[in-house]
């Protein structure tokens, strides 16, 4: 039990940096919506018109829940909940997997390993510190909660549907971490979990049936599904019901069990599935310049993002017969609707224009991504082997750029397909196939800035890279998502690239700011190519 | 051998600062063409620093650095057009086969030579088809090798190259840096073993605390060092140690051990024949012993500290 205790602690010492501002950011979300709701919107009426617009828009339920009367903590929870539980699930599954095959991957494990423990002693640690750390996040959302003036029991309640949301996909991440082949790929899979629980509990929510004030709406079957829909039928701040709570719970401590079972029974550093261990013996023409190794680097990376935004365009699109019927059936929100969308955009048109805002969003993160392997080649020790030969900084750094940039395209084109392809075969109406695909590509320039911006960012200070490159695109998502409600200034929402491009098919497509963005894109890149040459190549 | 060669590499009083330690501090390097030159230093003493400021991957923070008589980090490309290199520490890309690496990197630099190719690969007893996840240190070195030694170049930096070579692999290693000094290539190798340095190289230059302390032929770094003395003799040994130019003396069962300066050798060798002896040896001293001298000292101590320091830093990285 000590050397657990031991551990435990070691991997607190390691994470305590990033885990407090992982813990502050998603606490601070709360209480910032928290904030918004109890200062903005502090009348009944003004609540109930933000509840009754959200419970008639398939869309708002699809992105942030169902709207559950409205009492200020009730509001608060609807919008904030499920983006802060999406948030402790990422931050709990990098949290296990950098502790499990991550240090496997690096060799770190065998320092502890060759000490008096056993094979599970350090999973039970790590799974000690997971459960530690997302208590502590309950706690400090619950904090935020109370502080911004909601009510206690609520608060606490709120928050523990938040941490048990981090505590399930901690135990999710240390079953996949048994299974999958290395670290990058139970990363990968662990946090494609979180998205997916995200989007059955989006679909479900979206299927959802409003009662007749427009106040409350129940989910459907599909998010029982997912744990975060889970957390969401606590209903902390009306009508309490535990059980979901158990339901995480155990769900948790099952999987949780099933990574020790797995754990006990396979090898140091290999995973269920077996990496592929040979290849081919000569490099093919692929390999022969910078691009090509960039390119030869990042696609496997790629075709999971391709197939992630695909998914995604594929239940947008799947469900705009149920966004077409919500507003036939219910006159009361065809006539609300009618009122606050300007002009003649559909209900369908909506909501395709806010899916395909969400990918645009992963499609800036694809390109981010890409373009940090650059800092791991060169923390790693390989850009060495590389620019040790008569290779140009300007031409290591513009392999990479180009594939980011295909990468990014490629994310946009692949939500926009699928989305035009499965909104035809639906047959629900709404814009034509060639519209809905042209939408998702609106959003390229303003994606492109992101990883222009991280490899800038790159070329000057390194080691900020990833932290920056990362950040940028949450408050971009903040801004977007929040900076409404919050109440925020229009220069700081102006910030974010994407109050620049063009919301198609609501909005028609507006070439000025594609091609500010697009120029603001190759400029920084341009930048970067240039200051490149001019700092030391850091671990 | 040349007559008045300009040297490969040359650096003068080049320094690096990280933070506020001083990498190197004033180092001044010459490689001739041609040669193989020992690089020789305690960890942390700065010679990956110097092969990275030579290779322009790192700017100095003053001096400067020549290769090929063109400044590596204003035109890294063309000084490198004809170099191979060889890190301390290979890290290649996880997801390539070992054969794979070797064409990538070799591929930058030309393009291998198809039968050095194929004999390295044989020679260092390389799997190619290996995915580099599975490779074990020894084994990314000779990834790393094969594809330095697989296409001619006029200078080979090599980083402690041998480090994770069996004593099999390493005569492997050391025959093809016969073999490319014997086609005239330049080779700066860098390393803490000293037998490897003794065995192959020219030149020596040995660096402390960033700094060159020594350098010069073996031949000329013994002339100016002490002769290890072992003599059996009626002789007190407290009368002994006092004598000009012996230092360390220490008594080993009947046998007297001393070192003896290289100036005072003919007043020794006459007075140990004045006092008779009955058995002698002496021995020039080893390149081991050469670097005790230089780092069995406080200073050296200092040195390894840093070199700890920069360790931790390096593995941090991820």
């Amino acid at each position: 039990m000590s050397a657990v205790l031991r551990l435990a602690l070691l991997e607190a010492r390691r994470d305590r940096g990033i885990l407090a501002a992982w813990i502050l950011c998603i606490a601070g979300l709360g209480y910032a919506a928290a904030t918004a709701v109890t200062t903005q919107f502090a009348g009944d009426n003004e609540r109930a018109a933000l509840i009754s617009v959200a419970a008639a828009s398939p869309a708002f339920l699809f992105l942030r829940g169902l709207p559950d009367v409205i009492s200020s903590g009730a509001v608060t929870f609807f919008q904030g909940y499920s983006f802060t539980a999406v948030l402790a699930g990422l931050m709990s599954v990098f949290l296990v997997v950098r502790h499990t095959r991550g240090d496997e991957d690096q060799g770190r494990f065998e320092l502890v390993g060759s000490t008096r423990v056993t094979r599970v002693t350090s999973l039970y640690a790590t799974l000690l510190f997971g459960t530690f750390t997302n208590v502590v996040l309950a706690l400090v959302a619950a904090a935020g909660f109370i502080r911004a003036g909601l009510p206690v029991p609520g608060s606490f309640l709120a928050g523990s549907a938040v941490g048990a949301v981090g505590l399930f996909f901690m135990a999710a991440a240390a079953l996949v971490a048994q299974v999958m082949p290395s670290a990058r790929s139970a990363n990968g899979t662990a946090a494609a979990l979180v998205g997916g629980a995200y989007l059955v509990r989006g679909a479900g929510d979206a299927l959802g049936t409003a009662d007749s004030s427009l106040l409350h709406v129940t989910a459907a079957w599909p998010s029982l599904f997912s744990p975060i829909g889970w957390g969401q039928r606590i209903r902390p701040f009306t009508e309490v019901d535990t059980l979901p709570l158990l339901v995480i719970g155990a769900g948790t401590v099952v999987l949780a069990g099933a990574a020790v079972a797995l754990r006990n029974g396979r090898d140091l550093g290999a995973g269920y599935i077996a990496a592929d261990e040979s290849g081919p013996e000569r490099a093919g023409s692929g390999l022969a310049s910078m691009l090509g190794l960039a390119w030869r680097l990042q696609r496997g990376s790629l075709a999971s993002w391709c197939l992630t935004t695909a998914a995604l365009g594929a239940v947008a699109g799947g469900l705009g017969p149920v966004v077409r019927d919500a507003l036939a059936g219910n006159p009361s929100v065809a006539e609300l609707l009618s009122r606050i969308v300007p002009g003649d955009a559909g209900l369908i048109d909506l909501f395709t224009a806010a899916m395909l805002g969400i990918a645009g969003i992963l499609a800036a993160a694809a390109g981010i991504e890409a373009v940090l392997r650059l800092r791991a080649e060169e923390a790693e020790g390989r850009a060495e082997l590389l620019l040790a030969a008569p290779v140009s900084r300007m031409r290591w750094l513009g392999g990479t750029l180009a594939v980011a940039a295909i990468s990014t395209t490629a994310v946009a084109a692949a939500a926009g397909a699928s989305a035009a392809v499965v909104l035809a075969l639906a047959q629900a109406g709404g814009s034509s196939p060639g519209m809905v695909f042209a939408a998702a590509l609106a959003h390229i320039p303003a994606a492109l800035v992101f990883p222009a911006v991280t490899v800038l960012v790159f070329a000057l200070a390194p080691r900020w890279s990833s932290a920056v490159g990362w950040g940028a695109l949450a408050a971009a998502l903040v801004l977007g998502q929040f900076g409404e409600l919050l109440g925020l200034p229009g220069w700081l929402q102006d910030l974010s690239p994407f109050r620049h491009s063009s919301a198609m098919p609501v909005e028609a497509f507006h070439p000025e700011g594609a091609l500010v963005l697009a120029a603001v894109a190759l400029i920084a890149a341009g930048a970067a190519s240039h200051l490149i040459r001019g700092r030391d190549l850091t671990v | 051998m040349h007559a008045d060669p300009s040297p490969v590499i040359n650096t003068s009083r080049l320094a690096k600062n990280f933070g506020r330690t001083a990498a190197l501090a004033g180092l001044d390097l010459s490689v001739l063409p041609g040669e193989v030159h020992g690089f020789l230093g305690p960890n942390g003493a700065g010679k990956s620093t110097t092969l990275r400021i030579l290779l322009g991957l790192i700017r100095p923070t003053s001096g400067t650095a020549r290769v090929f008589g063109i400044d590596p980090w204003a035109e890294p490309v063309r000084a490198h057009k004809d170099v191979a290199y060889v890190p301390g520490d290979v890290t290649l890309w996880p997801n390539l086969t070992g054969g794979e690496v070797i064409d990538l990197i070799a591929g930058l630099r030309g393009g291998a030579d198809e039968g050095l190719r194929r004999q390295l690969i044989d020679e260092f007893d390389f799997d190619p088809r290996k995915k580099a996840r599975t490779y074990s240190k020894g084994n990314r070195q000779k990834a790393a090798l094969i594809a330095a030694f697989s296409r001619p170049a006029m200078l080979y930096l090599l980083d402690e190259p041998s480090s994770g070579l069996d004593p099999v692999m390493d005569a492997v290693f050391r025959r093809h840096i016969r073999r490319v000094a014997a086609d005239g290539a330049t080779v700066l190798l860098s390393s803490h073993i000293l037998a490897e340095v003794e065995q192959l190289c020219d030149r020596v230059t040995i660096i402390r605390a960033g700094a060159a302390v020594e350098s010069g032929t073996l031949a000329e770094l013994r002339h100016l060092t002490r002769i290890r003395f072992r003599v059996t003799s009626a002789v007190k040994p407290e009368e002994m140690a006092t004598w000009r130019g012996i230092h360390d003396l220490r008594v080993n069962g009947t046998a007297i051990e001393f070192d003896a300066d290289a100036a005072d050798l003919g007043y020794v060798l006459d007075a140990l024949a004045t006092a008779g002896i009955t058995g002698i040896t002496a021995a020039p001293p080893s390149l081991e012993e050469l670097f005790m001298r230089h780092y069995g000292v406080q200073a050296g101590r200092q040195a390894g500290r840093q070199a700890g320091r920069q360790a931790s830093h390096k593995s941090q990285a991820q």
